[in-house]
């Protein structure tokens, strides 16, 4: 039975402030209802500033790496009005089509516009906090082009990739919200609601398809209907039918005159267009001289693929791509961590590289110190830790020392303080720079007092 | 020529007195629903700028910080007001004063300052009279010397209105050149708040301080002008066009007072020469269609979780009349039926309007069909939209339009109401200065 699966990914933009008004738009660690202004309220009387320069920037970038055509003519934006707690104004602001008609793995990309975020709202305690009211979203509308839900994943993976290289939606994670369409065999279109994750998502689309399988086999019709994925049991529920939408009664908002994207405007965007991670993956394959499955691996993460370049400057690309692929990689995985949020810095890398290749740490080691630095060290202060002998090894470099220099013991020994000073540089000769200074120092006082 | 507002006494003094008479008078009027009582502070602290002293009213729509901003309405009768309209702002830095919240009619809606929720205003002028609204109690408080000027908003003749049945001035400036950022919404796209006052130069000194551009969207990028210096009752080589339609839907008392205006316009200089606007009758239909469907919009926010009414609950019959109509014509089904249309033609009286001003300098003609009615007298809801019927044109078409009493019929003040293009602010009030009569 042949299944139609469609999108409407919607994510926060990484603007300094919101769309129509200046309160930042990262709410993250505010209290409750402190990120906010009257603009951002919808108090009575409160206009709305022109939208944002940088969000309207952001989806043209977005439109444009997913390969959309900028839209020539105004771009109006509408009130959709509905009641619910988190709107502040009783109606969302979201802009007519910013881009049309793009692709992405040969998906189509019906449109890419603006949104703004509506607040949060807690139906347990009945309470809303309006910080995250008027951040800017995009929102992409794919066409029902994906069969199956693996595709989907497959998809969501890669579209979540060329946002994170786009650089303008949050890293922070968790802000990312789909609605999903899904019909078989030209029946009813089924819209899922409320899914976050790319997880969320394959196990919502396996659910509904079995869903409206067995519906079918069992000869009774899928209903148009509106259904919300329920995370804790991995299941759908329908949340209202498609007859009975409220009518959105959608104006052009008579507070904002039309976004006009001048072509001027969109040349300069497009030249300074990210690198696709497609287009960086032939580079990196083509300049590193490295297998197609260690690049696919490095650029998975934008961030990722910038320290694999700075890495390569100081270190061989091959043995540099190894250590990513292997080592990093499974770091990352271990700790459910991307590369932006594990901590590791390019001098890390390069540290536990240049130990490996100078024999003093074994592949299996460095892999440990990754775990460590992860973890929240410095691959330095580990690697100096490592590499230190251990106490048995210490005192016998202790009692070479002794028995190797007699002239010093016996100055030592006369009460000339500084002689014992270069027993311990002979016990860092001998255990070549490897020991503990201090406790070298003690070992040294004690055997000789 | 003085650019400043002169007092006669300390602003202390001049305060007090205004406050003495709003005590003795306005009992009876009811221009005010709420007091500053912190204005004597205010006065004393307020800066040297040009508006140093003034007492100014403010209607109930505006945004005053720590005044209620109740539109006249049980909806809003507890939201106190947590920031200053960007008007309000402007005034207080040239040392005006806001003496208090003026009454209206319940979110503007209404012509005659009877459907406020605390009570009718009288004129007055004319005590057994509506003043007219929306702006009613700011019309009224500057006509009964209770403040020095007052800022209405006009949407399809709200400040106008009421300002030629209560013998002030009143203007409504282009669209997009005074902020609306705090003034709580009626329709977005044809809402302009403007000053009322009793003469013509305090008029422009007041726009002056107010109009210029700010960070909302749908401002112009537009510079204030020094209009108060630049006045001059000049009128040479002024051409000042009359429609033949005015004539055709104007009670001859209001005509008679205008035509004697237009000559004195012509004593200072002006051609006055007959222009015509043939769509004139499709003004208030399409006017009203716009209101109702943006006052729908405008007023979803209040839905009971945040200023403790559900609007629809409490409002008056005029509010819930344009909410209901305003829900239905926007529905998807009939949106391009009527919505859509209202729109086309909209775009039509604003090319008819500027055609007719690209043959003259200005427009000058009634403000009001009709002379104010009594106060309680019943009208339909179509007869009390018919007073908008000379007074939206300016709002379809995005203009400035202004008025300066021009006489009475029967003891009753009418106004003289005065187009201009856009942007021509100085061009109308110099028109008014001259038609005022003061030198
Ligand atoms: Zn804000």
């Amino acid at each position: 039975m042949k299944v139609r699966i469609g999108f409407e990914i919607h994510e926060q933009l990484a603007t300094r402030t919101k769309l129509f008004c200046t309160s930042p738009a990262d709410y993250r660690d505010a209290e409750p209802n402190t990120n906010v202004c009257e603009i951002c309220l919808g108090m009575p009387g409160a206009k709305p500033m022109g939208v944002n320069a940088e969000a309207v920037e952001g989806a043209v970038a977005i439109a444009l790496m997913l390969n959309c055509e900028i839209v020539q003519e105004p771009v109006y934006i509408l009130r959709k009005h509905y009641d619910y707690p988190d709107l502040p104004s009783g109606y969302q602001r979201t802009s007519m089509p910013i881009g049309r008609n793009g692709e992405l793995a040969g998906v189509g990309i019906w449109e890419v516009h603006l949104e703004e975020d509506p607040g949060k709202y807690d139906p347990v305690t009945g309470k809303v906090d309006y910080n995250r009211s008027g951040v800017p979203l995009v929102e992409i509308v794919t066409a029902p082009d994906i069969t199956s839900p693996e595709e989907a994943r497959a998809f969501m993976r890669e579209l979540v990739k060329v946002l994170q290289y786009s650089r303008r939606v949050r890293r922070e994670g968790g802000t990312m919200r789909v609605d999903v369409n899904v019909s078989i065999e030209d029946g009813a279109r089924v819209e899922i609601k409320n899914i976050n994750s790319i997880r969320g998502l394959y196990r919502a689309l396996k659910f509904e398809i079995t869903r409206q399988k067995n519906l079918r086999r069992r000869g009774k019709a899928v209903r148009r209907e509106t259904r919300a994925y329920i995370e804790e049991q991995m299941i759908t529920r329908s949340m209202r039918t498609k007859e009975t939408a409220e009518d959105y009664r959608y104006i052009p908002d008579p507070d904002l005159p039309p976004l006009r994207i001048t072509p001027e405007l969109v040349e300069r965007i497009r030249r300074e267009l990210p690198e696709a991670p497609h287009q960086k993956l032939a580079r990196f394959v083509e300049q590193y001289r490295i297998s197609r499955d260690d690049a696919w691996a490095i650029t998975s993460e934008p961030e990722m693929a910038d320290a694999f370049e700075q890495v390569c400057t100081q270190v061989e690309p091959a043995r540099a791509a190894a250590f990513f692929r292997h080592i990093i990689k499974k770091t990352l995985n271990y700790h459910n961590l991307s590369f932006a949020e594990s901590g590791i810095r390019v001098e890390d890398i390069v540290q536990v590289l240049r130990a490996i290749s100078e024999g003093r740490l074994s592949q299996q080691a460095g892999e440990l110190v990754m775990r460590r630095v992860v973890e929240g060290e410095r691959a330095a202060e580990v690697l100096r830790e490592m590499s230190r002998v251990d106490e048995q090894s210490l005192v016998s470099a202790v009692e070479q020392a002794i028995h190797q220099n007699p002239g010093a013991v016996e100055d030592y020994r006369r009460g000339k303080q500084e002689a014992i000073n270069y027993l311990v540089g002979q016990v860092m000769r001998i255990t070549k720079g490897r020991a503990d200074a201090a406790r070298a120092l003690e070992l040294l006082r004690e055997r000789l007092s | 020529m003085a650019a400043e507002f002169v007092l006669e006494h300390s602003p202390e003094e001049h305060l007090a007195r205004c406050l003495d008479r709003i005590e003795r008078e306005d009992g009876r009027i009811n221009a005010f629903i709420e007091l500053n009582p912190r204005a004597s502070e205010e006065v004393r602290e307020a800066p040297h700028g040009r508006l140093r002293g003034m007492v100014v009213g403010v209607k109930s729509n505006i945004n005053v910080r720590g005044l209620r901003a109740t539109c006249a309405s049980r909806t809003l009768e507890n939201y106190v007001s947590p920031y200053d309209a960007v008007v309000v702002e402007r005034l207080r830095r040239e040392g005006a004063v806001v003496v208090g919240m003026t009454n209206m009619d319940e979110f503007a809606c209404g012509s005659s300052g009877e459907t406020s929720f605390f009570g009718p205003t009288r004129n007055p002028v004319a005590e057994d009279r509506i003043p007219g609204g929306s702006s009613s109690g700011s019309a009224a408080a500057v006509a009964a010397g209770f403040a020095d000027a007052a800022l209405g908003s006009d949407t399809g003749g709200s400040i106008r209105n009421p300002a030629s049945h209560c013998g002030v001035v009143g203007v409504k400036p282009t669209y997009g050149l005074v902020p609306r950022h705090g003034l709580i919404d009626l329709a977005m796209s044809l809402d302009q708040i403007g000053p009322i006052t009793r003469d013509v130069r305090t008029a422009a000194l007041l726009l002056e301080v107010i109009a210029g551009r700010s960070r909302e969207a749908s401002m112009l990028n537009a510079s204030p002008e020094p209009y108060s210096q630049r006045l001059t009752p000049d009128l040479s080589g002024v051409r000042v066009g009359f429609a033949r339609e005015f004539e055709e839907f104007t009670a001859p008392e209001i005509l008679g007072v205008v035509k004697r205006s237009l000559r004195r316009l012509e004593a200072q200089g002006a051609e006055v020469v007959e222009v015509e606007l043939p769509s004139l009758e499709k003004a208030l239909p399409t006017y009203y269609l716009i209101v109702f469907v943006e006052f729908f919009s405008a007023t979803r926010r209040y839905d009971g979780r945040r200023y403790g009414h559900r609007i629809e609950e409490v409002c008056g019959a005029e509010v819930l009349r344009r909410i209901l109509l305003g829900s239905y014509i926007s529905q998807k089904e009939y949106a391009g039926r009527y919505y859509r249309r209202a729109l086309q033609f909209r775009s039509l009286i604003r090319r008819e309007l500027l055609e007719a001003l690209e043959k003259v300098d200005v427009l000058a003609g009634p403000t009001t069909p009709k002379l104010p009615h009594r106060l309680g007298e019943e009208l339909s809801p179509l007869e009390m939209y018919a007073y908008d019927l000379l007074t939206v044109p300016a709002n379809l078409a995005g203009i400035p339009a202004g008025v300066v009493p021009a006489g009475r019929a029967g003891g009753i003040p009418v106004g003289l109401q005065v187009h201009a293009k856009p942007l021509q602010e100085q061009l109308m009030l110099n028109v008014m200065l001259a038609a005022e009569g003061r030198e």
